[in-house]
């Protein structure tokens, strides 16, 4: 039979065949062009991080093209900005700040989405309208308002300053509220049955069947935060050894700008982890979470 | 006494939140509204005093200040980024959107700008942008520009904007690309499939029938946009600081400015007051385009 | 009665742990970590010994100095010495944030230890307002990478005059297409330009007023237009951080020259070992008028510190001589007290290596150190829209004399 069918698939590759071939190829092209445009800067930063700049006429990351193709390769300048930046201060400062507003942003989330997820009780609507309204009110402003009440609890320049207010959000709560509502009714009536306390249902029953979400929002909590700039660059304005590490990078660019090679290095040690847990957790991201990381 | 109990429950569940939200998020923006009718600088600050009423004298002055007028305007500038992007990122979505080969590492790389901090974006594109850098090495390779012509983009007052409207779009078609994407895979292919069969070109389908069908999502990440992009500040902070010639001044960079170099807490909330306002026009009208689309769509 | 006792027990306690109770004070440098951290952490411990009674914490802060400066007086967070230069305590004085020094330290005391033309760069309103710490020359030495002139054919010893400079300059990247002399023209924190003015010995002020608008001042900024026109000077020299930009050029071999500081040096030695074993140390060429330009950096005390003794005891022990020669050990600065200039140590010794001879030449000149020109009042604001007319000028869109004739009139309205 095979051997029947062989002629007739041998004269199907006319017009139509070719012009599908073509349109795949020429598909790839343009998929190519858009990745090439989506991660120059990283590749280009990564050559610059690893070319050896001790060669004798000295080099330039502006000599094209050998600075996209380092001749000479070299891990030196990671060793040399780790040392002399003293890049572990402001790492151990990234992770303590991130976890803690990780584990914080789940906690505060996941309680508080199973009253307005499971439980019926007076204000809930206005509570859930409420939560829905920080969306869209004007938050323009709120970091000076902000920066002051810190200075006022007495926390302004600590890690409690900078993590403190990123922890409650709308897009935490209804994405484990979201999780609560998929949990089949019937499970809760069982462990109510059982004598179970409510607290003992959301420990027991809630948070092991929203894994999945909550695996999701802490990855793009973690993210989210590791990359943050602009409200610890604020809330640590009075405490520079507190800086994470994305602050830490503006800082490292203007003291070493005569030393590009140093900076590339330094932006690729940043980069790294996001990159390693976005490489780890791809699916969640490419799930499409509405309102996560931006907008 | 069950139900006092549970509601107890309840509340207490959601007392962190509660707390949180209404003291970061809730109470800054009630605050600020007031303190734009108020005197507040460092020196009140600073000594302890509460914040003076006067009035509309912050509105006077940071309306009538040239400055925020051409904060306003370049970032009403920044709203061109927003269909460019929308119309990329859709595109590309339905580029990805095909059972190819290889497809999931070209999803996860035009994803990876998405992730990247501001700060470290910053760093690479200055590179990219200075006047021997890599923009202007391709340019001059393949002869577009010349050597002695050539110019620093960020330093250039009527490129500097764009430059970093680009970076906006760099880091945001990603994003916008996995949000049509969901869009994209809940919708019927049939209309698609007959069009197909009818001889439309791809293009021709794209607009008549991906992008209507698409249409409230569409409306929704151009809000997203739109509000991003009115708010852009930490663009501005790490690459230019407003310049060359405020080129790049953008309404909220008027806003921190007023806050932490003139230190004048009231005008800065004035400020903000007139962002917030073209914010909520500009969402009023993507309302009104929602719900005519609804009408014509059902 | 046991009432009593009992209130004296616990009040006796509670002084005893008051005497145990350790002043903390707040240090504020400024881009000096972690580079010079050894250094810097050396001295906070030899105070922390002799002054067993208070701690000192150190933060080193960079481009956002001044912000966080206000910010966080007005937060109530007051850090006790901060670490300014000229144009930043002017800026710190008009809006009444510090303490006159003479207030702490009798002014007999300060005259004996630091060179007075340097405390007098600190001296505003007729107040003395910083402790004079590290200074720098504009116009210490020239240094030159000896490869690049050899290529260029140009010679040394040719180069007497910032003309002659600008010439080797030309001829250099004409030749060899790497940048010659990378002249500072704009930046964050003073306004650079002023300085080709002095050096020419074109008047910046009289009686108060600015005059720098002349045919003979809009020749000068027209040259350096023509010579950014030209890309014998890079556009770069506009960016936000461009004062470290010869740094960073020369140590990739893309410039010639650098004059000012033999600091510098430290860095292209860090970042560039061969080139810097190909470079040379000569006097820098100088200007019309023949001066020489500098600055210092001052350590200065906020209203706002809560110890200002403390402070000031901290402010003298940082900058006295014996602490300023270590630095200068550490890198080339300019001690800004008298007796550096008779340290054997920092004397050159015949040494070939390039940081040797530089120390050597700049150690002792810190009584010669002059900005040339004192802060206008408003100090922010003047020198921010001269900044911004400077560049308005090297982008083309005013001339030079619009440019000069509109930073003028701008500064004698605001400069009041």
């Amino acid at each position: 039979m095979t051997v029947l069918e062989r002629p007739s698939q041998i004269r199907i590759p006319t017009r139509a065949r070719v012009l599908s071939t073509l349109s795949k190829v020429w598909t790839y092209v343009l998929l190519s062009v858009i990745l090439l445009f989506a991660v120059f800067p990283f590749l280009w930063t990564l050559a610059i991080s690893l070319t050896d700049k001790t060669v004798v006429s000295g080099v330039s990351i502006y000599d094209f093209p050998s600075s996209l193709f380092p001749s000479k390769l070299t891990l030196n300048n990671f060793v040399d900005i780790y040392q002399k930046f003293g890049l572990g201060k402001y790492i151990v400062n990234s992770i303590i700040i991130s976890s803690c507003t990780v584990v914080g942003t789940l906690l505060v989330a996941s309680l508080a989405a199973y009253p307005l997820a499971r439980l019926h009780f007076p204000f809930r609507n206005f509570i859930l309208a409420l939560i829905l309204a920080t969306l869209v009110l004007p938050s323009e402003t709120n970091f000076i308002v902000n920066i002051i009440t810190l200075r006022n609890l007495g926390i302004l320049g600590t890690y409690a300053g900078v993590v403190l207010p990123v922890l409650a959000t709308a897009f935490g709560i209804f994405v484990m509220r979201g999780a609560y509502l998929s949990i089949p009714e019937t499970l809760l009536e069982a462990a109510r049955i059982d004598g179970a306390t409510e607290l003992q249902i959301w420990w027991r029953v809630m948070l092991p069947l929203s894994v999945p979400s909550i695996t999701a929002l802490a990855i793009f909590t973690l993210v989210g935060s590791w990359n943050d700039y602009f409200w610890p660059s604020l809330a640590l304005i009075t405490n520079e050894n507190l800086h994470p590490l994305a602050v830490a990078m503006l800082k490292l660019k203007g003291q070493f700008n005569y030393d590009p090679f140093n900076v590339a290095a330094g932006a690729m040690i940043m980069m790294l982890p996001v990159l390693v847990v976005f490489l780890a957790a791809q699916r969640y991201f490419m799930r499409g979470l509405d309102g996560a990381v931006k907008g | 006494m069950n139900r006092t109990r549970s509601y107890l429950t309840a509340y207490v569940m959601l007392l962190p939140a509660l707390l949180l939200m209404g003291i970061f998020t809730l109470y800054p923006v009630l605050y600020s509204v007031y303190l734009s009718f108020t005197q507040y600088t460092a020196l009140e600050l600073g000594a302890g005093k509460p914040p003076v009423w006067n009035g509309l004298e912050n509105f006077r002055v940071v309306f009538s200040d040239p400055l925020y007028q051409t904060g306003v305007l370049n970032s009403l500038k920044y709203l061109l980024v927003v269909p460019v992007l929308q119309l990329v990122s859709l595109s590309v979505a339905v580029l990805v959107n095909q059972k190819l080969a290889g497809i999931a590492f070209f999803r996860a790389g035009y994803y990876i700008p998405v992730i990247t901090s501001i700060s470290l974006a910053a760093v690479m594109w200055e590179w990219v942008y200075a006047k021997d850098g890599l923009i202007n090495a391709t340019l001059q390779a393949v002869g577009l520009l010349e050597r002695s012509s050539a110019f620093s983009w960020l330093l250039n007052e009527n490129t500097a904007l764009w430059a970093i409207m680009l970076v906006t779009f760099w880091q945001g078609f990603g994003y916008y690309m996995v949000l049509y994407l969901a869009g994209l895979q809940s919708i019927s292919t049939e209309l698609e499939e007959a069009a197909r069969l009818d001889g439309a070109s791809r293009v021709q389908i794209f607009w008549r029938i991906t992008v209507p069908l698409m249409r409230p999502t569409l409306l929704v990440c151009s809000l997203l946009s739109t509000l991003a992009a009115l708010r852009v500040l930490q663009e501005i902070m790490v690459f230019t600081g407003g310049g060359p010639l405020n080129s790049t001044y953008t309404a909220l960079f008027y806003v921190y400015s007023k806050a932490f170099q003139n230190f004048d807490y009231g005008q800065a909330a004035a400020a903000g007051m007139g962002v917030a306002l073209v914010g909520f026009l500009l969402s009023g009208l993507n309302f009104r385009l929602t719900r005519e689309n609804y009408r014509e769509g059902k | 009665m046991l009432k009593k006792l009992a209130f004296v027990g616990l009040s006796l306690l509670a002084s005893s742990a008051f005497a145990q109770q350790k002043t903390q004070i707040e240090f504020w440098s400024w881009y000096l970590s972690p580079k010079f951290d050894d250094f810097i952490k050396g001295v906070i411990s030899d105070f922390e010994k002799a002054n067993p009674t208070i701690t000192v914490k150190w933060q080193d802060k960079g481009a956002t100095i001044e912000r966080d400066f206000q910010a966080t007086i007005a937060l109530g967070q007051a850090p006790d010495v901060v670490n300014f230069w000229n144009d930043s305590t002017a800026a710190a004085v008009q809006a009444n944030l510090l303490v006159p020094i003479t207030d702490l330290t009798p002014l007999a005391t300060l005259n004996k230890a630091y060179w007075p033309n340097v405390l007098n760069i600190f001296k505003i309103e007729g107040k003395y307002y910083g402790y004079p710490w590290y200074g720098y020359v504009d116009q210490g030495v020239m240094m030159y990478n000896t490869e690049l002139l050899r290529k260029a054919g140009v010679s040394v010893s040719k180069i007497k005059t910032l003309d002659d400079l600008i010439e080797a300059s030309k001829t250099v990247k004409a030749k060899t297409g790497s940048y010659g002399w990378l002249p500072p023209i704009k930046d964050p924190n003073g306004a650079s330009f002023l300085n080709w003015f002095y050096l020419d010995g074109l008047p910046i002020t009289q009686s108060g007023k600015a005059v720098f608008n002349s045919p003979a001042h809009a020749a000068v900024l027209q040259k350096y237009v023509d010579l950014m026109k030209a890309d014998v000077i890079p556009q770069d020299l506009l960016r936000k951080e461009a004062f470290q930009l010869t740094n960073e050029l020369y140590s990739q071999g893309k410039a010639t020259f650098i004059v000012g500081g033999p600091q510098s040096l430290t860095r292209v030695k860090d970042s560039n070992a061969d080139i810097y074993s190909k470079t040379k140390v000569v006097g820098a060429p100088l200007g019309k008028a023949k001066v020489q330009s500098g600055g210092a950096f001052s350590l200065v005390i906020p209203r706002a510190s809560k110890h200002p003794k403390e402070a000031a005891l901290f402010a003298q022990f940082m900058s006295n001589n014996t602490n300023q020669v270590k630095f200068a050990k550490v890198v080339p600065i300019v001690p800004t007290t008298k007796g550096a200039e008779r340290d054997a140590s920092l004397k050159a010794t015949g040494s070939k290596d390039p940081i040797a001879i530089a120390t050597g030449k700049v150690a002792g000149t810190g009584k010669l150190i002059n900005p040339g020109f004192a802060a206008p009042k408003n100090t922010d604001a003047v020198y921010k829209n001269f900044n911004d007319n400077i560049e308005a000028a090297f982008l083309g869109k005013k001339s030079a004399q619009q440019a000069l004739s509109d930073a003028v009139t701008f500064w004698n309205e605001n400069a009041k």
